[in-house]
């Protein structure tokens, strides 16, 4: 690969603590029952 | 780490967002399925060995990172997979948000607060050593403020970071990031035997990646490799050294502009705050609302389950972005003196990490 450090198009801290909060509530809430590994 | 929001590459006009997010799905696709082939590449061994037949003992980290650097130093990644793969960065952060669950907050302030301190030692010796060995090499000062800064605080995010403020040129840019890279990769294969010759413990075996591996990608990986508790306290060491980065990069800012070549930090609060790792801050949201009871024991073990999964493709990204090529392309000099330093660098950390386990400091 010829660019290691190619930027995305959206802030990526802001969207990983969005969706990490996300399944955190879903799973707090229930409607995500459990996940296994 | 903190100013991702910038367009996609230098094209006259931008494809509208959905272009943009289509782009990314055959890269993402790709890591995640990696990710699952080294998963799955575990079990057989496991299945194998059962049924008493050879099946190397890797864990699926590894095959995830051997298949990446086959794919990418073999074959070479297809532009159509580039833009998705650089999403790695958003499974490893989220992976590292999700792995707070796990932590309970007042260790995070114990360990990370005692981590904080370490790192304050490292940094104020390594910055030092890669000036002097700079210097020794007669490496470009800029050059050599950027391996100074990227293997001091956290690789590639620090030099990305201290390339406008300190006006590097591209060159010296593509050079320091790529000697890290390198370096990083090395780190990976190299932590872990280490450790076990020294029969290190979980705990400080992974606060000693945490500090002295300079990516994020590569320290969370280096501590992984040597156990699941190893990997998030690599997190947690790592985590306390990004949250460096702003104040080492404005030093170099300021350090440059009184050399008149580079332009002067007017708001420097400002300055700091667009430095900061913003994932920090969910990072200790979760474990505040875990250490809390917020979540039920079985919740907690599927947001820990949930972060391995993130963890998956971010892990096969760290071998498809690593060109093992880079380390003889870039010209020896950088990369010696970056070897030195590094080793400088593992050693002065392993050093403090061992000092402080054995006189009980941290438990």
């Amino acid at each position: 690969m010829e660019s290691p450090t190619r930027k995305l198009a959206f802030n990526v801290d802001a969207a990983a603590i969005a969706i990490a909060l996300t399944f955190a509530a879903l799973i707090r809430l229930n409607i995500i029952h459990r996940i296994t590994w | 780490m903190s100013a991702q929001t910038i367009p996609f590459p230098t094209a006259a006009r931008q494809p509208p967002r959905s272009k943009q997010l289509l782009a990314l799905l055959p890269g993402t696709l790709l890591l995640f399925a990696i990710g699952l082939a080294g998963k799955a590449l575990e079990s057989l061994g496991i299945f194998l060995r059962a049924h008493h037949h050879y099946f190397p003992r890797i864990e699926y980290v590894l095959w995830a990172i051997i298949l990446g650097l086959v794919i990418s130093n073999v074959f070479s990644v297809p532009a159509i997979f580039r833009p998705g793969v650089a999403t790695y960065e958003l499974w490893l952060k989220l992976g590292i948000v999700l792995v707070a669950a796990k932590f309970v907050f007042a260790d995070v302030l114990h360990i990370g607060g005692m981590s904080l301190v370490l790192v304050a030692i490292e940094l104020a010796l390594s910055l030092t050593v890669m000036t002097i060995l700079g210097k020794i090499f007669r490496l470009p000062p800029k050059l050599t403020s950027l391996l100074a800064i990227g293997s001091s605080i956290c690789g590639v995010t620090a030099i990305m970071a201290a390339q406008p403020a300190i006006d590097a040129d591209e060159q010296d840019t593509t050079t320091a990031i790529a000697a890290i890279l390198a370096l990083g990769a090395l780190a990976l294969f190299t932590f872990p035997v280490i450790g076990h010759l020294l029969h290190m413990g979980q705990q400080p075996y992974g606060i000693w990646a945490g500090l002295a591996v300079d990516n994020t990608a590569e320290a969370t990986v280096t501590g992984a490799l040597y156990g699941d508790l190893a990997g998030r306290f690599a997190i947690l060491a790592k985590t306390a050294r990004s949250a460096f980065i702003g104040f080492v990069v404005l030093g170099y800012a300021i350090y440059w502009a009184s050399q008149g070549q580079a332009a002067r930090v007017e708001r420097k609060a400002l300055f700091l705050w667009q430095k900061f790792p913003k994932f920090i801050l969910g990072f200790m949201a979760l474990s505040i609302l875990a250490s809390l009871g917020f979540f039920s024991a079985g919740q907690l073990a599927s947001l820990g389950n949930l972060s391995k999964w993130a963890f998956l493709p971010a892990f096969a990204g760290v071998g498809l972005r690593t060109q093992l090529r880079d380390l003889v392309t870039q010209g020896w000099r950088p990369i010696l003196v970056g070897v030195l330093g590094e080793i400088f660098i593992a050693l002065i950390t392993l050093g403090m990490v061992l000092a402080v386990y054995h006189h009980g400091a941290a438990q």
